[in-house]
């Protein structure tokens, strides 16, 4: 312990955390297990009434939110936010509420084990069997990890395990990574600030944010995060919001403007934008010349006179903030609209910093692109992978079908899943070694974005695993047989985090190992007390930048706008209370919607709830209409998230999946471009009731054509 | 036997202006990201009814976010989201229409009790909310077959059952339910206060959709101690309650607008 | 003097003999027959069963088995989800049909007491009809009631009873007056009905054999028709006939009380009480003329005793009452629209413009605009078919106007987010049906066990009335016999 953090502290702000007197304890330095206990003989810490609290790491996505579950007699009662992990600082999001419902979900996998690809159910093995099918596969060689961007500390050993082997670096994905566009996002990063770092943008202290799709408050990057920033924003001077995107998201409503943009010229936008305001402020920045304002008007649809004003709006502010998200870098012009984007931040220095290094591992660990996934399908259909791994990742529903991964995996020889749940891909592979779920879990995980300090959040098991499996490192390890110099995933986690032992700037200090360790339990991780954020060079933009309005893909009349559904995002369809969540924007629950402008759908003879063909070149759908009052009448939109052919009794058959009609085009980032894609959509004599929260009667009024 | 005590008429379904417990909400922060109702819903033990039953107003959140749109494209809008669960109200429409004495006036906590072994489920309770935030348990959702799978023996097994919070009771069909301001957590922090000779203060508790909201829109405290931030909030010139025009006496205040001009 | 001969026509001095014939056919009070044969009519009555009566009850008892408990024990298994109620409907049909059969039940009171009070002789021969109709109405309102409630099997909780954990009733709440109102109607409605019982259940007493003797001889009560008995029973029917009918306005005033006494718009109005009592009659005298016509053309001996001079005078009654039922509607709406509050304008709109509208337009022409068309005609309301069906079409309109006032305006409320998701069809409809097969059951049965007809009180009449005769000119005298 440090000199001047005494346990007497410790216990002071660990009952300040949570909402009851909470106290954080971790397993003890001795132990790294929970070993369920008979009541006769009970750990001291497991009182009867009395709950015990675990630090952990969210994984319900990547943004290594710290959270802090209650245990009641072995039993995970309730998560809350870690309140010492600067990501969250002890809030949540729905979708972390609602963990308990995958550890607890009656559809996980409870025994490793075997079957034809595609049956639905697995005949069980025992586990020496599953690590001798893993060790063979791992001296076989040629084999391939497919990974998922949570957790960290499984796609850092599985790199150091491929290298050992010598065999291709892991690849982690996500489908949120799709959506965000990470890939384009970090190179337009390096184009203008000369570094490819993950991004901070400081919402908390901006006074203007121009939002160019970026649905900070949904999932993009780290929504915890950017919600206590922007709460912050609104609570200090209340800065002024405006979102660019042509269909309203969450982010939009909270927004003071909505621009609904054409999609595909968010990048031109910016770049007139910044034209006019360089203008107003006497700049001469050479980037913006290039453009013309009146055809970007013109082009967009946003009238010139909008671009003035908010572009004096924008010289006048004292710290604007210019945030790319997801869709308009998804574009086959993403990369220059992203640069365009980013470009509007060299106003001023103090609206975008570059993330502090991670605690662990700051090498690379950005998600693969798109294109680098195209490659990996490349290598599987040449028969160059033998062995595929696939952990906490759901590729035969994430990617686009068009890129072909389903194909591609009936040409490799042998499929192993780690998955906790039957998902698509765990049916089509040939084993399936559950790991434990996140809360039964050890781990870190680091945070990309969303606080300031160097951070690494630290997972482990709340409760003993509730089922016969197995953590995959465990499985890895004991099959590689002595290839690392590992005893087990603890004793991996434990060696990576040695090198914080003695760092100066830590939350906790440690002299050894062991006290080291149980703090880091305790609290959840490790983090600096200060936030090492930097500020980026100054943005390079001596050259013209160029945007060209994206070529049009497809020969329908409808822009596609497919996002991440905010409350299931990519994985949480297998929760029954996820699904009852109503939608923010929609308030529909329990399945997919197509929303559409209620003048279009006038014009097309579409009610609430008739069914519509969704046609784009790659596919095809069919899918309820949602009359939505705050979308282009030229755009149509799904969300992400529905639409599971398997995923347990609460997922499968439940909506669709809009990565069905999305293609396999790429920007030169090597991210999707599935922005600008244009979908026909044809009136079917079907109607399927959406079941929402609101009362149409009530929202949409009385005089409202009957069904 | 003693006969029981029967309130006053009028006067005990009535209190004192400030209340004990009360909620700030500041719709100029909430995104509307339903954070609260997973809470709300994970610690209270609230059943999910499933596609049919929820299109179907069977929703059981004990909370909801509501929006309304104002407006046409391209000017529409919508309303600020407010998140809207049981106001706690002082003079509460729903206590004095039940025929059992089910849904009454708790003195120490000065909440709004639902008494669900009580319950009949005659429903006239919610009819009389005004604000729409009872929900009833229209059927054993919790133990529907559905969400079991079957043991070596064949007899059901609910792995969702592991999640239930011990401190609220679960539920069975044909009782009335609402927010109870997460009286189980007050009173752990009572009995905290009480075990260390203190009253409670301000801070000691926070419901779970307090505790969760990652705007930190929803501020919970003490009402009777001006000094505390809801206090504060509730008398701020923003502050407004739900349909106040009825005299309910609601526990919940709504910050309405932007706390400074805007800059355009 | 109720029933006067100036209507007739006036004829030629050749015609006074056939004008007095026409008087006796038309009234029949003045159709006298010998007792000992009017008590062999009605036990033959009620003796006399075809299979044609056991076919249809047994299809009663069909339905009744299946619709109303198979139906209603699969919903107290299964959780109300099974019925149309949800947020924020969460009364719907289940109070829609208590009240519809509370109103029924009211015209029994209604024609027995009232009329009874008011010496209106027309009653004589289908008040026992009519009280029957009470007492089983109200059989089927608590059916509906309790099928009502989330937990059935803990309905004793609403009586007020000392036990051990000391809980105890709200008195504050109106759904606990509503109980107790409708509990001491139940009582008085049904002492009520057993009173004028008694002299007729003697008289089937006398005039039958094997188990129905026993059975007379014990609901009897050792009836002898004595002069002291006689006496005691015209005090005590005269004492219930003036005590009950507070009751019954306040059963239906306390009713509307549940909905007058809420917090909603549409629903928090002043003049719920006279209006749902009025509501009450017109869907109940329509219903028993119902009655009253379905027993004229299917039971034995009926022809005598029911004629077209009480078709007559029950329309109208119905159109009276109709009157008052529209003024009472105009009265309501006028004062709520006129009050101007946004959400009862809502309501009102929604009423109108909803997708319940076809049912507000569809309550306002069966209650008021067939009536009126059709019941100032006296040839048209003197035909059995014409009046059953504007009966039928009454009942129709005020099942429809609880409807509107229930679960349709329930839709609304003060938060439009949380306004009605729709009204559909659930298991209330099946038990619906099996109440109203209860309620003809009920009284199949009942007309095999007592005397439907109450002989005596139509003696009774008969003896006070007789036809003299003022030179050429028959004139019905009237004698008072109290």
């Amino acid at each position: 312990m440090t000199d001047n953090f005494s346990r007497r502290d410790f216990l002071k702000l660990a009952g300040l955390g949570a909402a009851t007197a909470t106290i954080l304890t971790g397993c003890g330095p001795a132990s790294r297990y929970v070993v369920r206990e008979p009541y006769t003989k009970m750990p001291e810490y497991t009182y009867n009434g009395q709950s015990t609290f675990y630090a952990t790491t969210c994984r319900e996505c990547a943004a290594a939110c710290g959270l802090v579950i209650r245990t009641h007699q072995g039993r995970a009662i309730k998560a809350e936010g870690n309140p010492y992990n600067p990501v969250n600082l002890g809030k949540t999001c729905a979708r972390g509420q609602a963990s308990l419902q995958g550890l607890y979900n009656p559809d996980r996998i409870q025994n490793p084990g075997q079957h034809k690809r595609g049956e639905k159910t697995f005949t069980d093995m025992d586990w020496d069997a599953a690590i001798g099918v893993v060790g063979k596969a791992l001296a076989g060689g040629d084999f391939a990890f497919l990974l998922g961007t949570a957790p960290d500390h499984l796609f850092d050993l599985a790199g150091e395990l491929s290298k050992a082997y010598a065999a291709a670096a892991p690849l982690r994905f996500s489908a949120l990574a799709v959506f965000e566009a990470r890939a384009t996002l970090g190179e337009a990063a390096r184009a203008i600030f000369g570094k490819p770092d993950n991004l901070f943008f400081d919402l908390s202290n901006a006074d203007l944010v121009f939002s160019f799709g970026a649905n900070f408050l949904e999932t993009w990057l780290s929504p915890v995060a950017y919600t206590r920033e922007f709460a912050n924003m609104r609570r200090a001077k209340r800065g002024y919001l405006v979102q660019f995107e042509p269909r309203m998201s969450q982010t939009a409503a909270k927004a003071d403007e909505w621009i609904p943009v054409r999609p595909g010229t968010e990048g031109l936008v910016a770049l007139a934008l910044g034209k006019l305001a360089a203008e107003i402020k006497g700049k001469v920045l050479p980037a913006f010349n290039g453009v013309d304002v009146a055809a970007v008007a013109e082009a967009s649809g946003v009238e010139q006179a909008t671009l003035e004003r908010l572009a004096q709006l924008f010289a006048a502010a004292e710290r604007p903030v210019a945030l790319p998200g997801g869709a308009p870098l998804a574009q086959s012009n993403g990369l220059e609209a992203g640069k365009a984007i980013l470009a509007l931040n060299a106003f001023t220095s103090g609206g975008v910093y570059l993330t502090a290094p991670a605690a662990v591992n700051d090498a690379y660990h950005r998600p693969a692109s798109l294109k680098e996934m195209a490659a990996l399908i490349e290598r599987m259909n040449a028969g160059k992978i033998k062995t595929l791994f696939v952990h906490g990742v759901n590729p035969l529903f994430e990617l686009p079908r068009a890129l072909g991964f389903r194909e591609a995996l009936e040409k490799v020889p042998t499929v192993i899943s780690f998955a906790s749940f039957p998902d698509e891909t765990a049916l089509a592979a040939d084993y399936v070694f559950p790991d434990h779920t996140g809360l039964e879990s050890w781990g870190y995980q680091r945070a990309a974005t969303g606080a300031g300090q160097t951070l690494i959040s630290g997972a482990q098991p709340v409760i003993a695993p509730f089922y016969n499996t197995r953590a995959t490192a465990d499985v890895l390890l004991a099959a590689s047989a002595g290839k690392l110099p590992y005893a087990d995933e603890v004793a991996f986690v434990q060696a990576q985090v040695t090198g914080l032992i003695g760092a100066a700037d830590g939350f906790f200090g440690a002299g050894d190992l062991p006290s080291f360790w149980a703090q880091f339990q305790q609290f959840g991780g490790w983090w600096t007390n200060d936030a090492k954020l930097s500020v980026p060079e100054t943005p390079l933009l001596d050259k013209a930048l160029q945007v060209e309005a994206p070529p049009v893909q497809g020969e329908g009349e409808f822009y596609l706008h497919v996002f991440p559904s905010p409350i299931l995002a990519e994985a949480g369809a297998n929760k029954p209370w996820l699904q009852e969540i109503p939608d923010p924007m929609t308030t529909v629950m329990w399945n997919s919607w197509l929303e559409m402008n209620p003048v279009t759908a006038d014009e097309l003879g579409l009610l609430d709830d008739d069914v519509v063909q969704v046609i784009s070149p790659f596919g095809m759908l069919e899918v309820s209409v949602y009359r939505y009052p705050a979308i282009r009448p030229d755009t149509v939109a799904i969300p992400f998230g529905q639409g599971h052919t398997a995923y347990g009794r609460y997922a499968e058959g439940r909506g669709v999946n809009p990565a069905d009609l999305l293609g396999g085009d790429f920007n030169s980032a090597g991210d999707l471009a599935f922005s600008g894609l244009k979908v026909q959509i044809k009136k079917t004599d079907k109607k399927q009731t959406l079941s929402r929260l609101e009362s149409k009667l009530g929202v949409y009024g009385i005089g409202e054509k009957k069904e | 036997m003693s006969s029981p005590k029967i309130p006053e008429f009028k006067a005990e379904w009535k209190e004192g202006e400030a209340g004990r417990w009360g909620l700030a909400i500041d719709m100029d922060l909430c995104t509307g990201c339903q954070a609260c109702v997973a809470a709300c819903s994970m610690e209270n033990n609230v059943p999910f009814v499933g596609e049919k039953e929820s299109g179907y107003g069977r929703q059981m959140a004990w909370m909801r976010v509501e929006r309304l749109w104002e407006g046409q494209y391209p000017e529409v809008k919508t309303t600020p989201f407010q998140p809207v669960m049981c106001q706690q109200c002082g003079s509460a429409p729903c206590e004095p229409v039940c025929p059992v004495f089910a849904t009454v006036h708790a003195e120490a906590e000065q909440l709004n009790l639902q008494v669900y072994n009580r319950c009949v489920g005659t429903r006239y309770c919610a009819n009389n909310c005004p604000y729409v935030v009872r929900v009833f348990n229209w059927a054993d959702f919790a133990i529907n077959p559905i969400h079991a799978n079957p043991d070596k023996d064949g007899k059901l097994v609910f792995p969702l059952h592991n999640q239930f919070n011990p401190d609220v009771t679960v539920r069975r069909r044909g009782v009335m339910e609402k927010c109870t301001f997460c009286i189980q957590r007050i009173h752990k922090a009572e009995d905290q206060a009480k075990s260390e000779n203190r009253e409670v203060v301000d801070g000691d508790v926070t419901p779970a959709c307090a505790q969760a909201c990652p705007a930190d829109a929803i501020i919970f405290g003490r009402l009777d101690d001006p000094q505390s931030r809801v206090s504060k909030l509730s008398q701020d010139k923003r502050a407004v309650h739900l349909l106040e025009e009825l005299g309910t006496q609601p526990r919940v205040s709504y910050l309405s607008g932007g706390s400074h001009g805007n800059l355009g | 003097m109720a029933i006067s001969a100036s209507a007739l026509p006036r004829a030629h001095a050749e015609e006074h003999l056939d004008h007095e014939a026409e008087l006796r056919k038309e009234h029949l009070m003045l159709d006298p027959r010998p007792r000992g044969e009017m008590n062999a009519m009605v036990m033959e009555s009620m003796l006399t069963t075809s299979w044609k009566f056991w076919a249809i009850a047994a299809l009663m008892a069909l339905i009744v088995a299946v619709g109303l408990f198979g139906a209603w024990g699969y919903m107290i298994s299964e959780g109300l989800y099974v019925a149309t109620v949800n947020r924020p409907m969460y009364w719907s049909y289940f109070l829609v049909h208590t009240v519809f059969w509370i109103g029924i039940s009211h015209a029994g009171t209604f024609v027995s007491a009232l009329l009874r009070v008011f010496k209106a002789e027309f009653r004589r021969p289908f008040t026992r009809a009519a009280e029957l109709m009470t007492t089983f109405g109200l059989v089927q309102a608590g059916i509906h009631i309790f099928a009502h409630m989330g937990r059935v099997w803990l309905t004793y909780w609403m009586f007020p009873f000392p036990n051990q954990r000391q809980l105890w009733t709200n008195f504050h709440s109106p759904l606990m007056w509503d109980f107790l109102a409708i509990n001491t109607y139940l009582l008085s409605s049904t002492m009520y009905l057993f009173l004028p019982l008694i002299p007729d259940l003697a008289m089937a007493r006398d005039r039958s054999t094997g188990w129905r003797k026993t059975f007379y001889r014990i609901l009897a009560l050792g009836w002898r028709g004595t002069e002291a008995e006689w006496t005691h029973l015209r005090i005590a029917l005269n004492i219930f006939a003036f005590a009950i009918l507070p009751v019954m306005f306040s059963v239906h005033t306390i009713v509307s009380w549940d909905f007058a006494a809420a917090m909603r718009p549409g629903w928090s109005s002043t003049i719920f009480g006279p209006y749902f009592v009025v509501g009450a009659l017109q869907s109940g005298v329509s219903a028993v003329a119902m009655v009253v016509i379905t027993l004229r053309y299917t039971m034995k001996n009926m022809d005598y005793f029911i004629r077209k001079e009480h078709f007559d005078a029950l329309g109208k009654l119905m159109l009276v009452i109709s009157m008052a039922w529209a003024y009472f509607f105009f009265n309501d709406y006028m004062v709520q629209w006129y009050g101007g509050d946004k959400w009862t304008d809502a309501l009102l709109h929604f009423h109108e413009a909803g997708p319940a509208g076809w049912v507000w337009l569809m309550m306002l022409i069966t209650n008021i605009a067939i009536p009126w068309l059709v019941l100032w005609n006296k040839n048209w309301r003197r035909n059995p078919w014409i009046l059953f069906t504007v009966g039928l079409l009454a009942n129709v309109g005020m099942w429809a106007e609880r409807f509107i006032i229930i679960p349709v305006s329930l839709q609304i409320n003060r938060m439009p987010f949380m306004w009605g998701q729709g009204i559909k069809f659930g298991v209330e409809i099946p038990i619906f049906i099996g109440s109203i097969a209860f309620f003809i059951l009920l009284y199949m049965i009942a007309s095999r066990l007592i005397p439907l007809v109450p002989v005596w009180e139509v003696q009774e009449g008969q003896m006070a009335h007789s036809i003299r005769k003022y030179g050429k000119e028959p004139v019905v005298s009237v004698a008072d016999l109290e």
